[in-house]
């Protein structure tokens, strides 16, 4: 009898033991946006200054690029271009709509979410900017035109030699991927925690564009150009404005 | 812990009776499969490893690897009834894609069982035994939360946090050196932690041993389970469900007259579980102490 009892006893113990869970963090890739201060008047490669009054980016999806996978990553960029909304974040990529007002930009860094991808070296991040959907972060009533639009900008162009100054309103309303390639790929084998900021220039939007001699078209076609080279990723930006 | 699995040990060396034959067959069995007899009682610590992949890989898989020590106690008040009630204490390690982990040790659910003879042929030392099965598993695993108090999936936690019904039957077969045992057994879980179902669960078991000495027995079996999908807040998890089978290979030894220990191994032979869902390898040892 006393056996049991004692057996009674060890099974009500065991039922009321402390629990505990230690959790330990793993490899984790915080990324941010990180525009140009935006200057009163940008003067252009070909003498033109310009005044931005508006300009915005939306941002459909960030997503990393492993080494090991360029050629398939190449084959979907050549691919046609899908607009798909809302895109969903996995491990390797974050897929929360975001809408950047550039007029806004302090040069700081804009904290856009944590990447939580597995072991592999990874070369590069992939860029997409796409119309915005309707609860996209940053969408405000001045720029609900986002959700039509990829980029979207209206400034006051001056010709430098001439004086003559006239409005210009550029919308591109396509889907623009972009590979950034690392100038050194991230290599994960162990828990770590790194950043990596995509630096926007927006002020070399406006380079290598005649205003006063090209069709609205061309200029269109040669701002798309300028923006994907705008872009680079940079590994382990600052903290600060975080 | 190690005090709790080596306590049966211990009293063992009050031990002075022959636990298997006082019930008229020398065969070894395990607490749950022996047979009846009045005022019999059993207590046992067994410990279980086994894994688990869920999830899509590379995206949101996660890796289960999970230790159990299950204390169980059995009493037969007649011939032909026994009560078991038995207690695990959990360790799991979830890790995530990204390397992230989870290090949980917890009490699990406690389960509750009764298992009557309907049907044997003889009274003394019967050959064939038909049971029947009932019993409960009560929600009394610790829950697990986030930081901001709501409840972790169902992989973080040591219990399911439902109130589980069991129903099944039994039967079993004594004829020395050879036993059969063969049990059906179903597992219908109610809503637990996290707004989970879990969905219903049959689990079949054909297990044969070979008895050649008197202190040492080998087996060799079947689990066959078959899970209904479970549902979170609803919706359907896409990674329950299926079926799955085992193949059992185990030994079973009396190192003393009250002392029984056995080993097991289960290999997944064939696995066709919904979603992305693998089970990996399991590993049972154990020790019954037969008062």
């Amino acid at each position: 009898m006393r056996s049991e009892l004692l057996w009674v006893i060890v099974l009500c113990c065991a039922s009321s033991l402390p629990h505990c869970m230690h959790v330990s963090d793993g490899i984790e890739l915080d990324v941010a946006y990180q525009p140009e201060a935006t200057p009163a008047e940008i003067r252009t490669d070909m003498g033109y200054r310009v005044r931005l009054e508006r300009a915005f980016i939306a941002v459909g999806q960030v997503e990393l690029v492993p080494c090991d996978s360029l050629a398939s990553e190449l084959w979907e960029l050549i691919g046609p271009a899908r607009a798909r909304a809302h895109e969903l974040s996995t491990p390797t990529s974050l897929g929360v709509p975001l809408v950047l007002d550039l007029m806004e930009s302090a040069g700081t860094p804009i904290f856009a979410g944590t990447l939580r991808p597995p072991p592999g070296s990874y070369c590069g991040i992939r860029f997409t900017g796409m119309p915005a959907d309707e609860d996209a972060e940053g969408l405000t009533d001045a720029s609900l035109e986002m959700m039509r639009h990829s980029v979207l900008v209206a400034a006051r162009i001056e010709d430098g030699v001439s004086g003559d100054a006239w409005p210009v309103t550029v919308g591109i309303w396509e889907v623009l991927p972009c590979e950034l390639p690392f100038d050194e790929p991230f290599v994960f084998d162990r828990p770590v925690l790194e950043s990596v900021a995509i630096a926007i220039d927006h002020t070399a939007w406006f380079d290598g564009i005649d205003f006063a001699a090209q069709d609205a078209g061309t200029v269109q076609r040669q701002m798309t150009d300028n923006i994907r080279s705008s872009l680079t990723a940079l590994r382990s930006y600052g903290t600060s404005g975080l | 812990m190690l005090a709790a699995l080596l306590l049966p040990a211990g009293i063992a060396r009050e031990a002075s009776a022959c636990g298997t034959c006082s019930v008229g067959d020398p065969t070894l069995t395990i607490v749950g499969f022996e047979q009846p007899q009045a005022n019999r009682v059993r207590t046992s610590a067994t410990l279980r490893h086994r894994n688990d992949q869920l999830g899509e890989p590379g995206v949101d898989e996660l890796t289960l690897s999970e230790q159990r020590m299950e204390l169980a106690a059995a009493y037969s008040p007649i011939d032909r009834f026994t009560v078991s009630l038995m207690m695990p204490v959990v360790h799991r390690l979830v890790t995530a894609v990204n390397l992230a982990e989870a290090d949980i040790w917890a009490p699990g659910d406690l389960e509750l069982r009764l298992r009557g003879v309907v049907w044997r042929d003889r009274k003394f030392a019967p050959r064939h035994l038909v049971s029947l099965i009932g019993g409960l598993e009560f929600p009394t695993g610790s829950v697990e939360t986030d930081a901001q108090g709501v409840a972790l999936p169902l992989e973080f936690q040591a219990g399911t946090g439902s109130w589980d019904p069991i129903a099944g039957a039994s039967y079993t077969m004594f004829f020395d050196p050879w036993s059969l045992y063969v049990s059906s057994i179903g597992i219908f879980p109610t809503r637990g932690t996290a707004d989970t179902l879990t969905g219903i669960s049959v689990r079949q078991t054909v297990l044969g041993q070979f008895q050649p000495w008197r202190f040492l027995g080998f087996q060799a079996g079947m689990e066959f389970r078959i899970d209904q999908p479970g549902y979170i807040g609803g919706v359907r998890d896409p990674d329950t469900g299926g079926h799955i089978t085992y193949g059992t290979l185990g030994l079973i030894g009396l190192p003393h007259e009250k002392v029984l220990l056995h080993a097991t191994a289960a290999l997944p032979l064939i696995q066709r579980l919904d979603g992305n869902h693998r089970e990996g390898f399991a590993i049972t040892a154990g020790l019954v102490y037969e008062i």
